[in-house]
């Protein structure tokens, strides 16, 4: 066991690392840095300027010393003067000890931002997921206990229905219903208390959560299906209990393992996979951070959502391999 | 978007056929490409020219699907609509299995490093936040249909090299694969002419999966501001219907093609579906 989770840990830090580079290394191949910075004034030849080679004009147009002075405080300060890797090594440092840096745009620490969006999206998360198994598991339990008849077959139907929707389109029916429509509720995250908060994240959450229900209900009625045909539920029949304690206290528990691998992987998804839905009922939260920081190639926000991100992600898969692994020892033999 | 194992009770009795729902999704899928591929010679309107009837006119007997609100047909849009949306989950569906299948083909026949190297590289890809990826390389490289498309594309290696991956190493130790060893093969030939084959059947069902799942991308994508620019998608059009006010009195612009996108992804899903289990593929990337 304890070789099985030092070898998941090394993984984990080996795919951080990876998805880190791979967000830095994207960011800096793909934008000016340093044109972000300080605007127009980065394509002026500074080395030129300094040597004497072209006339310092500064006070009238771009190109002067003061120029000059600016840029090179702005590499300085972002570290442009440093190779790409060794400003690599150096920006992972900064994170390793809880510097995210600060907005390009505005002069605000990453942190502060993220600690003021977070909260938002993972509350966004919890309401998506609350809907998903609240609606999945007695729709699922109902299904398999009568497979193949009429409510299994309609809810098969249903749940294809459900997944064909995407998140933009369920969000805009919903919002068309239950904000233009009848009103119900507001058309914006409104922050001003608890109930507020819950109430902003109704429609929201139904948008992720119904789609979630309907893969969780597939999910768990094919297992649930499989384990009734098992010996100890024929046992449990035959000894005389009630299909409800049958089904609840023999069958449920073990067919809920593919459910929680799921569950993981799109709650780890939701982190910062809400970028859509945040974005239609304007929600403050991570995902529409993500899409303003990049369209103002706000790089220090870009990175600091993908670090969380990520690192959610994957801490989160790690802890679903663990319950795995818990619940059913042969995982970890092989692999 | 998961989907469930096989189901175990319906499979056996139902496995080796597609079934009228299958051959229904087809159909469909048949009829949107074919006016989509002949949209500019089919007697329907301008998409782009105003006033063709009135402002957010309902759907009728001139224009079938209503008007939007600089009066285009709302009917003729969708179809255009339909093109720019099927080539880019076309063009990135096929990128993410060429690129995807030939890694996960060389990582199931090799196995050791290069397996070990290959199957970190899909999970690295599977951790990074798609949509992020997607919106990084859009915005600086400009939101040309081959940008978007190529951009889902690679979006696509991970899922797809997975099942490539995992459909090789169920065949790389068979009989026929040992027995062109033996006759002397080359690495190349065993690949190509035994194995590729056989990986090609479970990643035909994969590719109607992925297509839909590209074409709902490429939609979120337009709502994220960085739509395909050389035309309009359905996404697009969705994100033109749903501003408050030509939601409110004109639902039918943000309806019809949502109306139209839900049905190729239902088709999609439900011919891939069908496929995998008449098909019976058991790995599942998705």
């Amino acid at each position: 066991m304890i070789r099985f989770l030092a070898r998941r840990l090394v993984a984990l830090f080996a795919v951080l690392l990876a998805v880190t580079a791979l967000a830095f290394g994207s960011l800096n191949v793909l934008g000016d840095p340093l044109f972000n910075v300080v605007g127009f004034i980065a394509s002026v030849d500074c080395d030129a300027v300094l040597a004497g080679e072209i006339e310092d004009i500064s006070g009238q147009t771009a190109g002067g010393r003061g120029d000059c002075e600016v840029i090179q405080a702005a590499r300085k300060e972002h570290r442009l003067d440093r190779a790409l890797p060794v400003r690599y090594v150096l920006w992972l440092g900064d994170i390793v000890r809880g510097d995210f840096g600060t907005s390009f745009k505005n002069e605000m620490p990453v942190r502060q931002v993220l600690a003021d969006k977070l909260p938002k999206s993972i509350l966004l998360m919890t309401v998506a997921e609350v809907i998903g198994i609240v609606i999945a598991v007695p729709w699922a339990i109902v299904a398999a206990y009568r497979a193949n008849r009429r409510f299994d077959r309609a809810s098969t139907v249903t749940s294809f229905g459900l997944l064909a929707v995407p998140n933009f389109a369920m969000g805009i029916i919903l919002f068309y219903f239950f904000v233009v429509r009848w009103q119900i509720f507001p058309s914006r995250f409104e922050d001003t208390n608890l109930a507020a908060r819950l109430k902003s994240m109704v429609l929201p959450g139904l948008t992720l959560g119904l789609p979630l229900a309907a893969t969780y209900q597939r999910l768990l009625r094919t297992d649930l299906i499989t384990t009734l045909q098992e010996d100890f539920i024929q046992m449990a029949r035959a000894k005389g209990m009630t299909d409800r304690w049958v089904m609840f206290r023999h069958a449920l528990r073990p067919s809920l393992f593919s459910l929680v691998t799921v569950f993981g992987i799109s709650t780890a998804g939701l982190i910062g996979g809400a970028l859509v839905v945040e974005q239609i009922f304007s929600i403050p939260g991570i995902g529409r951070a993500v899409v303003e920081a990049v369209i103002r190639d706000d790089f220090p926000i870009v990175l600091g959502s993908v670090v969380v991100i990520a690192t959610g992600f994957v801490v989160i898969n790690f802890f679903v391999d663990i319950i795995y692994s818990l619940i059913d020892p042969r995982v970890r033999r092989d692999d | 978007m998961t989907r469930t194992a096989s189901d175990a009770v319906i499979d056996t009795t139902t496995r080796r056929r597609l079934g009228f729902g299958f051959w229904v999704s087809v159909g469909w899928l048949f009829l949107i490409i074919g006016v989509a591929v002949l949209a500019p010679w089919l007697p329907i309107a301008d998409p782009n020219e105003t006033g063709y009837g009135g402002r957010l006119d309902g759907p009728g007997w001139a224009a079938w699907f209503g008007t939007d609100t600089n009066g285009r047909d709302m009917f003729s849009r969708t179809i255009w609509g339909a093109r720019v949306s099927l080539t880019v989950g076309f063009i990135a569906i096929v990128d993410g299995i060429l690129i995807g299948g030939t890694l996960g083909l060389i990582a199931g026949y090799f196995r050791g490093a290069a397996d070990r190297v290959i199957s970190f590289v899909f999970f690295a890809l599977l951790s990074f936040p798609g949509l992020v990826l997607a919106l990084l390389i859009i915005a600086s490289l400009g939101s040309s249909l081959m940008v978007v498309s190529m951009t889902l594309g690679i979006l696509s290696i991970a899922p797809v090299g997975r099942l490539a991956r995992a459909a090789t190493l169920t065949f790389a130790e068979r009989e026929f694969v040992q027995a062109a060893r033996v006759l002397g093969s080359t690495h190349r030939r065993i690949m190509v002419r035994e194995l590729l084959p056989n990986v090609m059947i479970p990643m035909s069902a994969l590719a109607l999966l992925g297509m839909a799942i590209t074409i709902v991308a490429e939609g979120g994508l337009a709502f994220l501001g960085l739509s395909v620019s050389d035309g309009f998608s359905w996404g697009k059009m969705i994100l033109l219907g749903s501003a408050p006010r030509t939601l409110r009195n004109g639902p039918w612009v943000a309806m019809m093609p949502i109306g139209a996108m839900f049905l190729t992804v239902l088709a999609l899903n439900f011919a891939g579906d069908r496929l995998r289990q008449y098909l019976d593929v058991r790995e599942l990337a998705f």
